[in-house]
């Protein structure tokens, strides 16, 4: 019999690729528990007379628990960028059971080592207190007054659903522009059922089926950090620093003075005498590759020997060539022998800012 | 199933007018890839033991005619349990009804009816019943089987 049933095997499989496709609807299946009963029926007549139908003893049988489930980076698929010393740095995570029964998931967050970071890149260093929050709002988007519940496990997540958790990270200071610091999600299957209760680890039903519902562990090795049939689903992300790399630089020229100058118009020859007129122009340049940077304000003490002109501070203007362009905007302030830019504007990477003021000698 | 087959042999002897002269059995089996070990895969059909969504099921009913006369019209319907998807019998003698059991026919030439109101062929899944009318009688003491596949929704 068994031969004989295999050549019907045969025949009928183009049919079952073709219903494939068609029934990809029930992804998570004939809920767990449930029974598959069949009967049928034969109607016949002898000698022309109607007999009673015949129908076969049903036979029945469970449908068992299928763990089917993955852990991923949540799109969009890239490095988390932080700044050092930033706190709450998140990576986001989805956890997705297509599983034919409620589950529970542990999950566990850990650090690399070294090696290979999620994106093309290599881990150097070690967030500190890596933490799993919850998406209390399923909105997808971490946010530190509402998504405030630490999470170990994923309680009852239903067939076909999928939560989103985040893990959230403090980026220690100091880390330079490309230090990748990458870390592992994991989660494992647990039984779920019990709301509030982390259920008992899914393991393989051993041996022979037994009446009630068996568990087979059918998560597949869908990418090379998880393995197949072992109730675990595992994805990595990581964040990679964008440090802001300042320089700042000063150079002074001088632009006219008393005796050369204003007496006789000949301004290339201004000599640094008293009462001379001196422009200092102070650029901070931000190194390519990096972060912005936010935040930056200059403050220049000046030498008692200069009196510093009052109403000549330009700033937020830029530079060509390490030499400021008179193209600032009135700003900044004066304290006693102090000039102070207040905020400049956001300096990108491989930009600049400039504040530039007046001078004279006493 | 035991106890069927004990009460058809009882029965048997008596008369052809006995109610049960015609014996049906039905079992079901798991389609499993099983590795071999020579590294080549090979499928094979078991009792089933654990059976989860997407396994592959193999429906065989066996009958025979048990009676002192020739069974005519010999007619075998089985509906399909709500949790399997129909996968095709294994001859083309069987025909299938997607409406519950109102119409039948080749699964190619079958309706259904969408939600909208709009006809579509009827796919495998939507197989609600697969029947087999046999054409000439069944002997007395014959016996056969009859096969269908599906697959656990």
């Amino acid at each position: 019999m068994m031969i004989r049933t295999m050549k019907l095997l045969a025949g009928a499989s183009c049919i079952a690729v073709s219903a494939l496709g068609a029934t990809a609807a029930f992804a998570a299946g004939t809920d767990a528990g449930s029974t598959i009963s069949n009967t049928a029926t034969v109607s016949f007549t002898v000698g022309g007379v109607a007999q009673p139908n015949v129908s076969n003893t049903p036979t029945v049988f469970t449908v068992d628990r299928k763990v089917v489930f993955r852990v991923d980076e949540t799109a969009p698929i890239a490095t988390t960028t932080v700044a050092p010393g930033q706190t709450a740095a998140v990576t986001t995570f989805t956890v997705s059971n297509t599983s034919n029964a409620t589950m529970d998931f542990g999950l566990a967050v850990t650090q690399q080592v070294g090696g290979a970071g999620a994106h093309s890149n290599t881990d150097n260093f070690d967030v500190t207190t890596p933490t799993i929050y919850a998406d209390t709002n399923a909105n997808g988007t971490y946010e530190p007054l509402i998504d405030t519940t630490v999470l170990t496990f994923l309680d009852e997540v239903l067939e076909d659903t999928s939560r989103t958790v985040f893990v959230v990270a403090n980026i220690p200071a100091g880390r330079a522009t490309g230090d990748v610091a990458a870390v592992t999600l994991t989660g494992q299957a647990r039984l779920g059922g019990v709301a509030a209760t982390q259920g008992a680890i899914a393991t393989n039903t051993v041996g022979a089926n037994t009446a009630g519902v068996d568990t087979v562990l059918a998560d597949t090795a869908y990418d090379a950090l998880n393995t197949a049939s072992d109730g675990f689903g595992v994805a990595k992300d990581d964040y990679t620093v964008s440090a802001a790399a300042l320089t700042v630089t000063k150079t002074n020229r001088i632009i006219e003075d008393p005796i050369n100058t204003i007496a006789s118009g000949n301004a290339a020859n201004a000599k640094l005498i008293p009462g001379a007129t001196i422009e200092y122009c102070i650029i901070v340049a931000n190194a390519a590759g990096g972060g912005i940077a936010t935040g930056v304000s200059i403050s220049d003490p000046v030498p008692s020997t200069l009196s510093i002109t009052a109403g000549s501070v330009r700033i937020n203007g830029t530079a060509t060539a390490g030499v400021c362009n008179a193209d600032g905007v009135a700003g900044g302030s004066i304290a006693g022998q102090t000039v102070s830019s207040g905020t400049l504007n956001n300096v990108a990477a491989g930009g600049n800012v400039t504040m530039y003021f007046r001078a004279t000698i006493n | 199933m035991k106890f069927l087959l004990a009460l058809v042999a009882m029965i048997a002897p008596i008369t052809a007018q006995a109610s049960n002269n015609v014996s049906l059995t039905s079992s079901v089996f798991v389609e499993k890839a099983v590795k071999q070990p020579d590294g080549k895969t090979r499928l094979v059909l078991e009792e089933p033991r654990t059976v989860v969504p997407g396994d592959k099921l193999v429906f065989v009913l066996a009958y025979k005619n048990q009676g002192a006369k020739p069974a005519t019209d010999f007619v075998v319907t089985n509906p399909l349990p709500g949790a399997v998807a129909f996968q095709g019998a294994g001859d083309n003698a069987a025909v299938v009804s997607a409406d519950g059991g109102k119409s039948w026919g080749p699964l190619a030439a079958l309706k259904v009816r969408k939600a909208d109101g709009s006809v579509r062929s009827a796919y495998p899944e939507d197989v609600t019943h697969v029947r087999w009318a046999m054409k000439t009688p069944i002997p007395v003491g014959a016996a056969g089987k009859l096969s269908f596949r599906g697959v656990v929704r």
